[in-house]
């Protein structure tokens, strides 16, 4: 299967800053991609350049295996911004039937649909949105007509609870019609639930591309075992994945990364009455990569 | 119409609804007071208009007949507050094409449709020019209705010619703001280079026409192909009329070849 998205070498500079570096991507069919990284790392400078905002210095970029600069593509594409600017006296309803108008229409009742779920109000003029309606009209125009692609930037950014849920919905269902959703964040918790892959971009450069699965296999967590009696601390030294051990009395505090099977075999020889484990916490490993990234950076550097 | 044409009349709607008022508010006043004018003569007698300095005669176009119908008109409506006024509302407009959007970022959702950039931007000139020839429509008829009824002897013909002329001009000076901003996304900078061109161009052609330092740059100054044909005088001046048709085609092309270029809102 081809490619919905295939960058190669994709460089952008404005003047001498870098936006984005080398970039070399593949974003597979019927997947959700989520692109993460810190403000200013260049996942909106990416996004740009996928939808021709912005050009690039060097390097290519091809959407569903045409160049980005087909306008025709564009319209197999439904982007929301991460900067969404919405101005004037004109209702967001009109200015949602203007956009669906040159996008070719979209089915009846589409954006009615969409407005109900998400709770937005479309009588409003543009000037007068809220920020958090403002990015409910950008989901509506993005999703509207129901785009095999979908590029979303920081899409989940002044919604509220019940709406992020709502939009993560819409985001599954997409995936099960088997549309392609690329979304960038710079917080990870807020695309691992949907998310296939992630991509982590730093300082221009992408520093990681990995499976959610198994991001979450290698997640750190955060252990506490209470026995009915004082334990050794030796029982637990040098367990494979099992670090920080800290014990106190009957009680056990400890940090696995991946697979917690070594500290429970080591565990079973003694009473348990009391275990904790926090859930994974994928942020701490991405976290992790930076510092290794930065790390190697130092090292190759030195 | 295209959809994008449309799209942008309705947001050029207000400007356009208020640009037309104040425009017609400010001809119908001038020239109905030439009525009341021509009740006193001593107001523009020769001696009268001797006392302004030349520079300033020479400014306002020499106003040697302003005691005339055709004068007055010229004068008042022509000269420098009419174009003035008019090349204001589409240098205001025609930063509403690209650089305004850009500037607001509006623009960039509006990139991300399926539309090549050429025929984003052509259509937004389109509805410029059908905008700002709505205006001149508006105008046309005031300015002919408030001169016959002001008894000042001007053919409609006389007053359709000039008021062509000016439509030229300030398409012209429209485009050019849209091109400076289709090509630097910046308002400021298109209006900058509006007005120092457009004053510039005005003082060369008036004050300057007699200094001979200056008077070559004359063939540089948009004002010169509107006002050196007399039209309310002379009738059509058809080679410079073609002169700013095919100039604001050439910033057309300008734009068009910038905007394709270039990144948006960076």
């Amino acid at each position: 299967m081809t490619a919905v998205v295939e960058t190669e070498g994709l460089t952008k500079f404005y003047g001498t800053r870098r936006g984005l570096e080398d970039l070399t991507l593949e974003i597979r069919p019927g997947e959700v991609f989520g692109y993460l990284g810190p403000n200013g790392a260049g996942k909106t400078t990416t996004i740009r350049l996928l939808l021709d905002v912005i050009r690039p210095t060097s390097g290519r970029a091809t959407v569903f295996g045409a160049d980005t600069r087909d306008p025709r593509v564009r319209a197999r594409i439904g982007y929301l911004p991460g900067e969404l600017a919405l101005e004037g006296r004109e209702r967001a309803r009109d200015y949602l039937q203007f956009l669906a108008d040159v996008r070719g229409g979209v089915s009846r009742g589409r954006i009615d649909e969409l407005a109900e779920r998400l709770d937005a109000d479309l009588s409003v003029r543009m000037g007068e949105l809220s920020k958090g309606n403002k990015q409910k009209v950008g989901l509506i125009q993005a999703f509207m007509h129901e785009p095999e692609l979908l590029i979303l930037d920081e899409p989940t950014s002044g919604l509220d609870p019940l709406v992020q849920q709502e939009f993560l919905a819409m985001v599954r269902e997409a995936r099960t019609a088997g549309h392609t959703i690329l979304m960038s964040s710079h917080v990870l918790a807020e695309v691992e639930h949907v998310a296939d892959r992630v991509g982590i971009v730093r300082a221009g450069r992408l520093v990681a591309v990995e499976d959610i699965a198994a991001l979450r296999e290698r997640a750190v967590r955060h252990v506490e075992l209470h026995f009915d009696a004082p334990v050794p601390k030796e029982s637990f030294d040098g367990l494979p994945g099992v670090r920080d051990v800290v014990v106190q009395g009957a009680s056990l505090r400890c940090t696995i990364d991946g697979r917690p099977d070594a500290l429970i075999k080591a565990a079973a020889r003694y009473t348990v009455v009391h275990m904790v484990s926090a859930e994974p916490d994928l942020e701490e490993i991405f976290l992790t990569y930076y510092s290794e990234e930065e790390g190697r950076h130092a090292h190759a550097g030195a | 119409m295209p959809t994008l044409v449309r799209k942008s009349l309705g947001e050029y709607r207000r400007a356009l609804i208020g640009w037309t008022v104040g425009l017609c508010a400010f001809l119908g006043m001038y020239i109905s007071i030439y009525a009341s004018m021509m009740k006193d003569p001593e107001t523009f007698s020769r001696q009268a208009i001797a006392k302004y300095p030349g520079a300033f005669r020479d400014l306002m176009g020499g106003m040697t007949d302003i005691a005339t119908g055709r004068g007055y008109l010229q004068a008042v409506a022509y000269q420098l507050l009419g174009p003035l006024l008019f090349t204001m509302c589409a240098a205001i407009l025609g930063n509403r094409a690209i650089a305004g959007p850009e500037e607001a970022k509006t623009l960039e959702l509006t990139l991300t449709l399926p539309i090549d950039r050429r025929r984003l931007l052509l259509e937004r000139w389109a509805a410029l020019t059908l905008g700002l020839l709505g205006v001149a429509l508006v105008t046309l008829a005031v300015a002919a209705g408030a001169s016959s009824a002001a008894d000042m002897d001007v053919p409609f013909g006389s007053i359709l010619a000039a008021h062509t002329g000016l439509f030229l001009l300030v398409l012209f000076f429209g485009t050019l703001t849209l091109c400076v901003g289709a090509a630097f996304g910046r308002k400021q900078i298109a209006l900058a280079v509006v007005g120092v061109w457009g004053v510039a161009g005005y003082i060369v052609e008036t004050m300057g026409r007699s200094i001979d330092a200056i008077s070559w740059l004359r063939w540089i100054s948009p004002v010169h192909y509107y006002l050196d044909g007399r039209p309310l005088y002379q009738g059509w001046p058809y080679g410079d009329y073609l002169v700013l048709l095919g100039a604001t085609a050439v910033l057309l092309m300008t734009a068009l070849l910038a905007f394709e270029r270039r990144d948006v809102g960076v």
